[in-house]
């Protein structure tokens, strides 16, 4: 388990450096001089050469990706002398636009990501595998065809067109749900509810028609395996049958699917933040792209691909313990 | 022996009639078609027949186990008492307490998420009560019982760290755990390799001595079934077309699908004298 381990995390760490260099070299290496950006209107070719001086973007690519992955493990100085910056590690850099520390950034966004896949997270499961359950019970029946045109419309309807169409009825026409923002929990935590209850609820749409159906479907072949008839066999009762012999092996995937899926969102709700002005790191992130504010984007990318690693990582450790066959092989 | 399953009142299972089919969109498929056949108490009664003939769903009939949209007709009574159309409720008070069943594959009929212990145990439970403490003391008794060697430490191993063999031993110690009147195997050996085979049903018959149970016991091997049952019933397209000890179907079988499935077996003197042989051996044993 630990050699497992190990040797799981240097993999881990050879595709984050793997995922740096790329998105260094797409971000930094084929968009527009960040100097002429930075510059403003009225420059002159020396300040443009002063400012690429002080970001390192007068180096050449390999020394410029390698200052910048030495910048996240032992902090870097910008510039030199008097106008120098320093940026402790894990340093980031600074955003072209506001010139605040990319970490900081992204540390002050985090809590209303959070916030948001957790809620998020909590709805899609708790609906999409009860309802998943409960229509390969009912395998045919009118719940089961409802809840699938609905998970079904869920899938193929764009997150954005609900999201508006919620808002314009509850929000603007019927006024039983504030404009969704990001207040903090402590000083009302009923209006914090009403808040995120809109984001939260269109997010777990889609997911929770992903996994109402992928939970169908695993409950359908589950329940026609030999165990399970074997464990009718045996006199237990349908509701023993049921929870014990067909839900785990049914779920068991789904928990591999859940753990991408949510460290994917922690990443930031790119198009539910940004739909619904929230200010989370998915919000920041578009921003930044649009503007083309390249540490941002870098930052953000690098922080999602290690939320998605780390987040891999947890699944396969958890896997060995919730799937025997597979305990025996890495233990 | 022969006697006891003439006299209806002796018997320990009472199939008649039975009738299995499937409605589909093609039309009705009678996949059983009105099989009527008896077996006793501490007797062996093989079923032999090729694959689709019906074997399997005459089994699953009985236990109650088929798909809900296969209808059943005719008449099961167990120890007397009218089983066909019994309440879920009922049968599951019967299943794996008054009748069990083994099946094909050992491997895939066993949950592959829990231990073989538990899935002994939650079978003793199920019908007997008790802790699943308690039910894994009986767990371990009944691993002994079928050969697992040191079942205090296996009773907590995974059907995957067992073999083949020891699976069906498993699946045979969860069927017997609740010392049922009626043992319902279907194709026990089939999956597993000869030597194995043997010893399986050597532990089945042995087993059939100390506790008397009436068993089933579905085959397509012509060999096997010679091997363990007084008397046979020969399947074909879901009827039967011929039934009898085993010893006069096999000597001198009357139908000519029976004649056909003999002569199928590359030397047609073998099992027969084979046959004769563990006959005499069983009657002497008995
Ligand atoms: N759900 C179903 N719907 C319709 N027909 C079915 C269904 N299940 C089984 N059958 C048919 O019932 C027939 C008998 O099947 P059964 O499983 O009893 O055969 P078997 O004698 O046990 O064969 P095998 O030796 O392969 O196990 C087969 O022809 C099969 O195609
Ligand atoms: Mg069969």
């Amino acid at each position: 388990m630990i050699t497992y381990l190990v040797r799981r995390l240097l993999a881990a760490a050879g595709v984050l450096v793997l995922v740096a260099l790329l998105t260094y070299w797409i971000f930094f290496a084929l968009s527009p001089d960040p100097a002429v950006m930075i510059c403003g209107k009225t420059c002159t070719p020396d300040r443009i050469d002063q400012i690429r001086a002080t970001l390192g973007v007068d180096q050449p690519f390999m020394t410029q990706f390698f200052t910048f992955l030495g910048g996240i493990f032992m902090g870097r100085t910008y510039g030199s002398g008097e106008g120098a910056i320093e940026c402790a590690a894990p340093c980031l850099g600074f955003s072209f636009q506001t010139n605040q520390s990319v970490l900081d950034m992204i540390a002050e966004r985090m809590p209303v990501s959070i916030t948001i896949a957790v809620g998020a997270a909590i709805l899609w499961l708790l609906i999409g595998v009860s309802a998943g359950v409960i229509s390969a019970v009912k395998q045919g029946s009118w719940w089961d065809k409802a809840a699938m045109m609905v998970a079904l419309s869920g899938i193929s309807l764009p997150n954005y067109f609900i999201a508006l169409v919620l808002q314009y009825v509850l929000v603007v026409e019927l006024q039983i749900l504030p404009f969704p923002s990001t207040p903090a929990f402590g000083e009302d935590p009923l209006f914090w509810f009403q808040s995120y209850i809109m984001p939260w609820s269109i997010l777990a749409f889609g997911y929770a028609s992903l996994y109402a159906r992928l939970t169908r479907a695993n409950m359908i072949d589950t329940l026609g395996e030999n165990f399970v008839r074997t464990a009718r066999a045996k006199g237990l009762s349908s509701m023993l049958v049921l929870r014990r012999h067909a839900l785990r092996p049914s779920l068991t995937p789904i928990v591999t699917m859940f753990g991408m899926d949510f460290a994917g969102l922690l990443g930031g709700a790119l198009i539910t933040e940004t739909v619904f002005g929230l200010n989370g790191v998915g919000k920041m992130t578009s921003d930044a792209i649009s503007k083309n504010d390249q540490p941002v984007i870098m930052g953000v990318t690098l922080m999602a691909a290690l939320f998605v690693i780390v987040g891999n990582i947890i699944v396969d450790v958890l896997y060995t313990t919730l799937d025997p066959r597979v305990r025996t092989k890495v233990a | 022996m022969k006697n006891l399953d003439a006299a209806g009142s002796n018997s320990l299972l009472e199939v008649a009639d039975l009738e299995v089919s499937f409605a589909s969109s093609a039309g009705i498929a009678t996949v059983v078609q009105g099989i009527s056949f008896t077996v006793a108490r501490n007797e062996t009664v093989g079923i032999v027949g090729e694959s689709g003939s019906g074997k399997s769903m005459t089994s699953l009939a009985i236990m109650g186990l088929l798909p809900p949209k296969a209808k059943t007709t005719g008449s099961i009574k167990l120890h007397g008492e009218e089983i066909l159309g019994a309440s879920e409720r009922h049968m599951r008070k019967l299943r794996g307490n008054r009748m069990a069943m083994v099946f094909q594959d050992p491997l895939s009929s066993l949950n592959p998420y829990y231990t073989v212990g538990m899935q002994i145990a939650e079978a003793y439970k199920a019908h007997r009560g008790g802790s699943m403490r308690a039910a894994k003391l009986v767990a371990v008794d009944a691993m002994g019982r079928v050969g697992i060697s040191d079942p205090q430490r296996r009773v907590d191993s995974y059907p995957h760290q067992f073999s083949g063999g020891m699976r069906q031993r498993i699946m045979i110690a969860m069927a017997m755990c609740c010392e049922p009147d009626l043992l319902i195997a279907d194709e026990p050996t089939t999956a597993l390799d000869v030597t194995v085979q043997a010893q399986i049903l050597e532990l089945m018959s042995q087993l059939q001595n100390e506790s008397g149970t009436g068993m089933l016991f579905i085959t397509h091997d012509l060999a096997v079934v010679s091997q363990v049952s007084q008397r046979v019933l020969v399947m074909n397209k879901g009827k039967v077309v011929e039934s009898g000890t085993t010893e006069d179907v096999f000597s001198t079988p009357q139908d000519p699908y029976t004649q056909a499935l003999l002569d199928a077996i590359p030397r047609i003197d073998d099992p027969i004298r084979a046959l004769k042989k563990v006959e005499m051996g069983m009657v002497s044993e008995a």
